[in-house]
């Protein structure tokens, strides 16, 4: 009894973690969502709303739960740029959502935007 | 009244000494307005070039074209120089020699000129102790008769493309190099062979005539363009980089195939990535067959990377995009991935016309000998 216990709660931890795995991998494409980030602030900076192309938010800036948080309640004050943030698709969104998410402060793989 | 005398004397002797302060400070004035305050400090002379410029050069010695590439350099340059944009010049400046004792001379659009003086003062600032700047630069050198300019392959490429007439001189020995592979539309004239040869030159002497050899290294272009300034000629260019670049550059060999389009590879799992095994075979094979950039950054790719790849930074990309081919594959590299398929995104929304584009998706890391590992994704 304990052992079938035992396997049913392993099995469920198991797929919870896929769950959480698929959640971010298949949420976008991060290697276009990292082109679409910057492209956002050069976009930004013709029209001389920023003095720099360079995005002034770097995925390491905040952790994953922050990231995952901020993309949910699309609070994106932070990132400036608001008439090209506004105009981004869901899915240009969750792309860049994954590359922030997974280069986050707390990722395997933090990063600065470079 | 002896007292009145001396006064006078004395008012005389103050106006001639301010006269002579005056026409002192004139002077100074001039020479001031000859070297401006942006000058740089340590200056040289068409001499000097001439007597550091050599093919091959001596590799203690660098000559540096400070102007902007596409616009200038590429249309002709010095001899021998390299292209370090001032606009570009940190980016680049992995393109400098490692030693920093080794002699460097920028050059730029003349006196009125500053590109030179400021990458010389940026050059001194990174520890370089023989900086050198020839301030007549370009138009200087080209006033000297005899002298030609060098063009890059870009100038080439768009020539044959417009279809500009000219004359393009292979100037190597003829069964050896020129059967086995030269630029297409180039007519065989090898530089010991030119002086019998002269009957294939154009009857116009003012026709633009472009010499190239074997790069850097090879000596036989700029020989047959001063023959043929000797001859008259008055529009003689040397691509000096060459066969060698052409190659690396535009790939394709001889045939004057050029109008080929590149043949798709075998796709990795993600969106835009190449078959990793697929990579590593045709990297063992047929290196050639892809057109490689990697986009890490100058610094990054001076330390090591594949030997066929050019450096083109991801930040420069969008600028440089046109450079990139059709006639073959592209295959971006870098470190993680991450630029690289930031790279692959950005042709696909600039070039959109590009369909055999790709990147490497996953962790490589290159060695100094052009050798390198790829971690697979897990």
């Amino acid at each position: 009894m304990f052992r079938k216990t035992l396997l049913v709660l392993l099995t469920l931890m198991i797929s919870i973690s896929f769950a959480d795995f698929s959640f971010a991998s298949e949420a976008g494409n991060k290697r276009k969502g990292k082109y679409t980030y910057r492209k956002v602030y050069e976009s930004c900076q013709k029209r001389g709303a920023v003095e720099t192309a360079k995005p002034k938010i770097n995925p390491d800036a905040h952790t994953q739960a922050e990231w995952t948080k901020i993309f949910k309640e699309k609070k994106f004050a932070e990132f400036g740029c608001a008439e090209e943030w506004s105009k981004l698709s869901d899915e240009q969104l969750k792309d860049i959502y994954s590359y922030l998410h997974d280069h986050a402060s707390d990722s395997g793989t933090p990063a600065k935007c470079n | 009244m002896k007292t009145k005398h001396i006064k006078t004397y004395s008012t005389a002797l103050i106006v001639a000494a301010a006269m002579v302060l005056g026409v002192a400070g004139l002077a100074l004035a001039a020479d001031t307005a000859a070297k401006p305050d942006w000058f740089f400090n340590d200056l040289v002379d068409i001499a000097f070039v001439k007597q550091h410029v050599q093919v091959p050069m001596d590799e203690n010695i660098t000559l540096i074209d400070s102007r902007p590439k596409r616009a200038k350099y590429d249309l002709g340059h010095i001899p021998m120089a390299i292209s370090i944009p001032d606009m570009e010049f940190d980016e680049n400046a992995g393109k400098l020699p490692k030693n920093k004792d080794n002699l460097l001379i920028f050059y730029c659009e003349g006196p009125e000129c500053k590109l030179s003086h400021n990458s010389a003062k940026k050059a001194v600032k990174l520890g370089y102790k023989n900086v050198k700047v020839y301030a007549d630069g370009f138009p200087g050198w080209m006033k000297e008769s005899g002298h030609y300019p060098s063009v890059s392959g870009e100038y080439v490429k768009k020539q044959i493309d417009s279809g500009t007439d000219m004359l393009l001189m292979d100037s190597r020995p003829k069964r050896t190099k020129f059967d086995k592979g030269h630029i297409p539309g180039a007519v065989s004239i090898p530089d010991s062979e030119f002086e019998q040869m002269t009957g294939q030159l154009p009857q116009d002497k003012n026709k633009l005539l472009i010499f190239y050899c074997e790069g850097y290294q090879c000596k036989l272009s700029h020989k047959s363009a001063q023959r043929a300034i000797a001859l008259g000629f008055t529009n003689v260019k040397v691509y000096s980089a060459g066969y060698p670049e052409w190659i690396e550059k535009f790939g394709v060999a001889g045939t004057g195939e050029t109008k080929k389009t590149a043949t798709k590879l075998k796709s990795g799992k993600e969106e835009g990535s190449i078959d990793i095994a697929d990579f590593e075979k045709i990297m063992k094979e047929n290196p050639e067959s892809l057109f490689l950039v990697d986009v890490r950054d100058a610094d990054e790719f001076a330390k090591g990377s594949l030997k066929t790849a050019v450096n083109i930074p991801v930040d420069q990309l969008k600028k440089r995009i046109a450079e990139l081919p059709t006639d073959k594959p592209v295959v971006f590299i870098c470190g993680t991935g991450a630029r690289s398929g930031e790279s692959f995104y950005m042709v696909q929304d600039l070039r959109p016309e590009m369909k055999s584009v790709y990147y490497v998706e996953a962790g490589m890391t290159f060695k100094k000998d052009g050798s390198f590992e790829i971690a697979k994704p897990k």
